[in-house]
C-alpha cells in the first residue's frame, strides 16, 4: 500500500523502491525508499517545502510494473544493478530509456513482458502512464542469497542514492 | 566435443544457461539447462515462528507469492494440527481461483501465446505482448488489462494487501468478505468466464485453424511419454488449492492417489555433477536418467499434467474443453484405459482450459451460501509439531514442509516448488528440440533459439524462486565452440 506523505492534492510522482528485500543487496531499492520517505517527513516537519510524492516498495516487473505506473506524470525507480566492471555501491542515475535494458533486473520479468514493451503496450492501449521514467540504481552484488544485510558498500551508498532521487524530485517539481 | 552454449544474459553473470553438446558427427547428445538458484532460504527460515511463514514466503518473489502464502497457510494449519473452518477454506480457494485465472491470462498472452499467435518463426522482438495486439487487434489488449487488473483487485479484496496477500494464517483467514464484495467477486467470475471462452476461441481460431501449427503441436520433437502428476478432488477432477496428489504413467494407468503430506514415500531427488539443481523423479520407479517411458521415473507437473493425470474438470464449461482437448488430440486410450495427451506444445491449450475452470471456480465459490460467513479462522489451540502444505501452483505442484519445537519456532523447512518438479522434462524437451533442428551440415540459425525457447517455455518455469532477474522476453546467446573449446560462431537474441 502506497504511504502518502503529503496530504496535499493528490500526488501525481511515484517513487517505487524495487526489489527483495529478503535477498540481501537486492533490497537495496526498498532501503532508499524508506530513506527518502524519512527525508521528505524531516523537510516537512521543519518547515521546509518537499515536494507531494507517492512511495511504493515492490518486488514486481514487467506488467504488473507498467499497471502501478498508470495515473502518474512523474515516475523514479530505484533498484539494484550490476553494471559490469563498476564499484561496488556506485550511484547512477539516468532516464529508463537511456539504461541498458538488462542492467536492472526488475526491469523485467521472469513471467511476463519486460517493462519496455509494457509501457509501450500501455501507450497504445491508451494508459494513462509518465511520459519520462527515471532510474536511479546502486551496483550491487549478493542478490542470490537469502538475507535481509546489505553489502557494508551497498549499506552505504544509500543516502547518497536517496539524495539522488530527491534531487530528481526536486527538478521536476521545479 | 563440439559444445553449443545458449545463455541468458542474467544479472547472475555464468548461471542460468542451456548448453547442447554434440557428438563428433555434429548430432546433439545431450543438453543440459541449468537455472540460478537462490540460496539459503531453509536456513533464513529456521528460528523465525511458524505463523510468519505465509506472508514471508511470498515475499520469495514477485511471480507467485499467492501459491507460496496458500501452500505456507495449509503447512502452518498442519503442523497446529487445525482444520480453517468452511468460510475459512472457501475464501482461500477463491482467491486462488482468482490467482489462477490472472496468472494463466498473463502467460498465454504475454509469453506462451505469441509463439503461435505471432508465429514461432517471427523476429524476437516481434514474439511478445504486442506481436499479439498487432495480429489480433487493439481490443484483446485492453482484455488483457481489464483481465489482470480485475483479478488483481479481487485477490487484493481478499487478500488484504496489493501484491504480496496477508490474509491466509493458521487456521484460516484474517477477514471475512461482505455481501457487496461477493456480489462484485461473483460480476467478476461472470466477466471471467466470457474471457476464457474467448481465449479459447482464440487458440481454435489461430492455432488449431493453421495446419502447420498444428502439425508443430502434434510433431515429435515436442512429445515425450513421461508419468505426470497433479491435484484432483474426491471425484478425480483436477483441483488448485486441496486433494490428494495423482500420479498416471505413461501408458495411462493411474499408478496411485497419495495425501500431500506423504510426498517423501513418492518423490526423490537425482543429483546430478554438472548442476547444483536436483532433479525430482518418482521414487517406486526409479531414476533411469533424462529418458522417456514408464521405466523412467521422469514425471511432469503442469497444467498438461493436471488434465492428464484427473478423469476432467469439475465445472461444465471447463469439462466440455477437456473433452474437446482429448478428442482433439488423444481420441484413443492408452493401454492403461486412459487418455493422454503427450503433446507439449498442448501444455498452452490446457492452460486456457484451466483459465476456464478457475473462472467457472470462480462464480461457484462467490455463490456458496458461507462463502460471507464472518467464522473465517479456528484459532489453533494444539501443540505445533510439524506439517505439509500443498497447493498446484500455475506451473507444478508447490509443497512446503515445515517442522517446528514445542514454541512453533521453526527447526527446518523444506519447499519442493512448482518449476523444480519440471526440471528434467525441460531438460528433455530442450534436447529434442535441438535434436530436430541441429543435424550434420545444418548451420544453426536464428529458429534454433526460438524453437529451443519455445520447448522450456510451455513448462511456463518460474524462475522467480530460483531467481528474480532473468528477463520475461528470453536474451538468448549461442556461442559455437568447436572441438578444442573456441567460439566459432555466436548468435543472439533481445540481447
Amino acid at each position: 500500500m502506497a504511504d502518502r506523505v503529503s496530504a496535499d492534492p493528490p500526488p501525481r510522482t511515484i517513487v517505487i523502491g524495487l526489489g527483495n528485500p529478503l535477498l540481501g543487496d537486492d533490497g537495496v531499492g526498498w532501503r532508499v525508499a524508506d530513506e527518502v520517505e524519512g527525508r521528505l517527513l524531516a523537510t516537512r516537519q521543519t518547515g521546509g517545502n518537499a515536494p507531494g510524492v507517492e512511495i511504493e516498495r515492490l518486488g514486481v516487473g514487467g506488467l504488473r510494473l507498467m499497471e502501478c505506473l498508470t495515473g502518474y506524470e512523474v515516475a523514479i525507480l530505484v533498484d539494484a544493478a550490476e553494471f559490469p566492471g563498476r564499484p561496488l555501491g556506485e550511484v547512477r542515475s539516468c532516464a529508463l530509456d537511456d539504461l541498458d535494458c538488462h542492467a536492472a533486473g526488475h526491469l523485467d520479468s521472469a513471467h511476463d513482458a519486460s517493462l519496455r514493451t509494457a509501457l509501450a503496450m500501455g501507450r497504445r492501449l491508451g494508459a494513462d502512464l509518465p511520459e519520462r521514467i527515471d532510474t536511479v540504481t546502486v551496483q550491487a552484488h549478493r542478490t542470490d542469497e537469502f538475507s535481509e544485510e546489505l553489502s557494508p558498500a551497498v549499506l552505504a551508498a544509500v543516502p547518497a542514492a536517496a539524495a539522488a532521487v530527491v534531487e530528481l524530485l526536486r527538478a521536476e517539481a521545479s | 566435443m563440439e559444445r553449443i552454449t545458449i545463455d541468458p544474459v542474467t544479472r547472475l553473470e555464468g548461471h542460468g544457461k542451456i548448453e547442447i553438446f554434440l557428438d563428433p558427427d555434429g548430432e546433439v547428445a545431450n543438453a543440459y539447462f541449468q537455472i540460478p538458484e537462490l540460496r539459503g532460504f531453509e536456513r533464513f527460515c529456521v528460528g523465525r515462528p511458524v505463523e510468519e511463514m505465509p506472508t514471508l514466503t511470498n515475499r520469495i518473489c514477485g511471480v507467485c507469492p499467492e501459491a507460496h502464502h496458500m501452500a505456507a497457510a495449509k503447512a502452518a494449519d498442519a503442523v497446529y494440527h487445525v482444520d480453517p473452518p468452511p468460510a475459512g477454506k472457501l475464501l482461500r480457494e477463491l482467491l486462488y481461483s482468482a490467482f489462477f485465472f490472472t496468472d494463466h491470462t498473463t502467460h498465454f498472452y504475454a509469453l506462451g501465446g505469441p509463439d503461435f499467435v505471432v508465429g514461432p518463426d517471427a523476429p524476437a522482438a516481434e514474439r511478445n505482448i504486442l506481436g499479439v495486439i498487432g495480429k489480433v487487434g487493439m481490443e484483446v489488449g485492453g482484455k488483457v488489462i481489464e483481465a489482470r487488473k480485475r483479478g488483481h483487485e479481487v485477490i487484493e479484496m481478499i487478500g488484504g494487501r496489493k501484491i504480496h496477500p496477508a490474509s491466509a494464517v493458521p487456521g484460516g483467514m484474517t477477514q471475512g468478505i461482505t455481501e457487496e464484495q461477493r456480489a462484485e467477486i461473483e460480476k467478476f467470475g461472470r466477466w471471467a468466464i466470457e474471457f476464457g471462452q474467448f481465449s479459447l476461441g482464440i487458440f481454435d481460431k489461430i492455432v488449431l485453424g493453421n495446419e502447420a501449427y498444428k502439425e508443430m503441436v502434434l510433431s515429435d520433437g515436442y512429445t515425450h511419454r513421461t508419468y505426470y502428476m497433479g491435484m484432483v478432488d474426491p471425484n478425480n477432477k483436477v483441483n488448485f488449492y486441496d486433494g490428494q496428489i495423482s500420479i498416471m504413467s505413461p501408458d495411462g494407468e493411474r499408478v496411485g492417489t497419495y495425501a500431500p503430506a506423504d510426498y517423501r514415500d513418492w518423490i526423490a531427488e537425482r543429483v546430478e555433477p554438472w548442476t547444483y539443481l536436483k532433479f525430482p523423479y518418482l521414487k517406486k520407479v526409479g531414476w533411469k536418467g533424462f529418458v522417456d517411458g514408464a521405466d523412467s521415473g521422469v514425471y511432469c507437473a503442469t497444467p498438461l499434467s493436471r488434465l492428464n493425470t484427473a478423469d476432467g474438470m469439475a465445472t461444465p464449461l471447463a469439462q466440455a474443453a477437456y473433452e474437446r482437448f482429448f478428442d482433439t488430440l488423444a481420441p484413443k486410450p492408452e493401454a492403461g484405459g486412459k487418455r493422454l495427451v503427450h503433446h507439449r506444445l498442448a501444455t498452452h491449450w490446457a492452460r486456457l482450459i484451466e483459465l476456464l475452470y478457475a473462472a467457472e471456480r470462480v462464480v461457484e465459490l462467490a455463490k456458496d451460501p458461507d462463502i460471507a460467513s464472518p467464522n473465517v479462522r479456528t484459532v489453533p489451540t494444539e501443540k505445533p509439531t510439524e506439517g505439509v502444505g500443498t497447493v498446484e501452483a500455475p506451473r507444478g505442484t508447490l509443497t512446503h514442509h515445515y517442522w517446528t519445537d514445542e514454541r512453533g519456532i521453526l527447526t527446518a523447512v523444506n519447499l519442493v516448488v512448482g518449476t523444480t518438479n519440471n526440471y528434467a522434462p525441460m531438460a528433455m524437451s530442450i534436447k529434442k528440440a535441438a535434436q530436430s533442428l541441429i543435424h550434420k551440415g545444418t548451420v544453426v540459425h536464428q529458429g534454433l533459439l526460438n524453437r529451443v525457447e519455445m520447448a522450456f517455455r510451455l513448462y511456463d518455469p518460474c524462475f522467480g524462486c530460483a531467481t528474480h532477474s532473468l528477463p520475461g522476453e528470453m536474451p538468448l546467446r549461442v556461442a559455437i565452440r568447436n572441438s578444442d573449446g573456441e567460439v566459432v560462431d555466436v548468435l543472439s537474441q533481445n540481447c
